[in-house]
């Protein structure tokens, strides 16, 4: 009899630590997220994705403001997955670099912006807890992952157009 | 050559359905959308309808020449952009209404968990009352004609001031509720689901000893430089790299894991950052021919696109983890 209630106990220690861990983040990072959501969120309504429309055809001119404000811009106001439509702006010869750009931004955008990948974001999150979980600050982690995320979206872009154009080339 | 009519229901667990597909000649491209190949889904609708299979990444197809797309989206961009687009969708993950386009995934349009057992032969009364899915264009069209009317309506009916400040501020709150609404929803449908598997899975890794293996083996991996160059890239290998992608799901566990060790102190903080690039390599790789449609590329343009993206990330990968590397000096220090 005791042997039984020994493995049951044990079963249900199994599941304890896993219900600990939800609770944590239940009240831990989801209230925080909704408002920060919300007020993203409604922030982009009122601006409209007319007036950003402007800024898009702007910003596709120049190789560098084309796989940085661009893809930045469209991840922020469509997020994961519209924010691919920008590439109606871009050239067809840039449009897989724009991709790459696009969807190589929608983890680093979390970090301060969690509205525009929402389903995806423990990426971000699952490596944070244990930073905050050391008592340590997340802004700085948040502030340079979006920096680099930039830099490498950039890298990408010129990259990818590289051997596309390549490839295109040799056919 | 003549096409066949097939049905396919929702299998074990799926949701939709059941769809009646009748290829005609401009519509009768089966296109797989999964990575690694044809699925073999795909190849038994296309077996049975006489149609071609397409491996949607290695060759684009123009959106309305696409019968049926066959996907296997856990739930957070796939499942829904087809739908999306009023192409009928099949997804052979047991995945309903779920990720930021849930509002378009619909009965009429889309049907999970298929395997080879739902596809049947269509009977005719079937046939006849299935058709083509409505046009996309058609129902903003209306839309627009319809506030064009009302516009129509209210000329020459000057509003005064009071009038005008009380349709601005409902305007205002109107966007601040859609917006809570939006959230709630993703929250709902998107995160719980996703937190709560993962902490049953670290629960059990906890509470079973196997963080102690996990411990001994990643840890070491993640905190040096030239481990970190290493898994990203492993995970940008053209072929490892789609199927690596869907959802996000395995860089989010990692991502996850690689937390608990950095809460533990098994792996020093400074090293988040590096590692957030290094086991990301391959994002969105699953998802490059859909996102480009998305885009509006030429099939052209998306048939040398998919490889052009894929070496790119073996290249960039690495880098991107060094780029990090370097901005991590100084971090937590």
């Amino acid at each position: 009899m005791e042997a039984i209630a020994a493995v049951a106990n044990g079963f249900m220690d199994l599941f304890r630590a896993g219900s600990e861990t939800f609770i944590a983040w239940v009240t831990g990072i989801i209230p925080l997220v909704v408002i920060m959501m919300t007020a993203v969120n409604s922030l982009i309504k009122l601006i409209g994705e007319d007036r950003v429309n402007g800024v898009a055809e702007f910003a596709t001119k120049y190789t560098v403001t084309r796989y940085t404000i661009l893809p930045v811009l469209a991840v922020i106001f469509l997020c994961n997955p519209m924010c691919y439509t920008f590439g109606r702006f871009v050239e067809e010869k840039n449009k897989p670099a724009f991709y790459d750009a696009a969807v190589s931004f929608v983890h680093p955008v979390t970090g301060l912006f969690p509205h525009a990948n929402g389903g995806e974001l423990f990426v971000y999150m699952g490596i944070a807890a244990g930073i905050t979980q050391l008592g340590l600050s997340l802004g700085d982690l948040a502030v340079r992952y979006f920096i680099v995320g930039v830099i490498v979206i950039l890298i990408r872009g010129i990259v990818t157009d590289k051997i596309y154009a390549h490839m295109s080339n040799k056919k | 050559m003549s096409y066949k009519s097939v049905t396919i229901k929702a299998g074990k667990g799926g949701f939709g359905g059941p769809l009646t597909l009748v290829p005609t000649d401009t519509r009768n491209k089966v296109v797989s959308v999964t990575g690694g190949g044809i699925h073999p889904v795909a190849a038994k609708i296309a077996e049975m309808t006489g149609c071609p299979a397409v491996d949607g990444f290695s060759t684009g197809v123009p959106d309305n020449e696409i019968l049926v797309a066959i996907v296997d989206c856990g739930g957070t961009a796939r499942c829904g952009v087809y739908p999306k687009k009023r192409i009928f969708t099949v997804n052979v993950l047991p995945v309903g209404q779920t990720g930021p386009l849930a509002r378009f995934i619909t009965e009429d349009i889309y049907v999970s968990a298929v395997d080879a057992s739902c596809i049947s032969f269509a009977d005719e009364s079937a046939v006849s009352k299935a058709g083509t899915p409505t046009n996309p264009t058609s129902a903003p069209k209306t839309k627009a004609q319809a506030k064009a009317e009302i516009a129509k309506m209210n000329e020459g009916k000057p509003k005064n001031l009071a009038t005008r400040i009380g349709i601005a501020i409902g305007g205002v709150v109107n966007k601040f509720y859609a917006a809570g609404r939006e959230t709630i929803d993703i929250t709902i449908k998107t995160i719980l689901p996703f937190m709560a598997f993962v902490s049953m899975i670290l629960g059990i890794i906890s509470a079973s000893g196997l963080g102690d293996v996990i411990a001994n083996t990643i840890s070491p991996i993640a905190s040096t430089l030239p481990g970190m160059l290493i898994v990203s890239f492993i995970c940008a290998i053209p072929f490892i790299s789609p199927v690596l992608g869907p959802g996000a799901v395995i860089a989010q566990v990692v991502g996850t894991l690689l937390g608990v060790q950095i809460g533990l102190g098994n792996i020093p903080p400074q090293y988040a950052l590096p590692a957030l690039f290094a086991i990301d390599a391959q994002v969105g790789c699953d998802f490059i021919p859909v996102g480009m449609s998305l885009g509006e590329a030429e099939p052209e343009t998306i048939e040398l696109g998919v490889p052009a993206i894929l070496y790119s990330r073996v290249i960039t990968g690495p880098i991107a983890v060094l780029i990090a590397y370097v901005f991590s000096i100084g971090l937590y220090s």
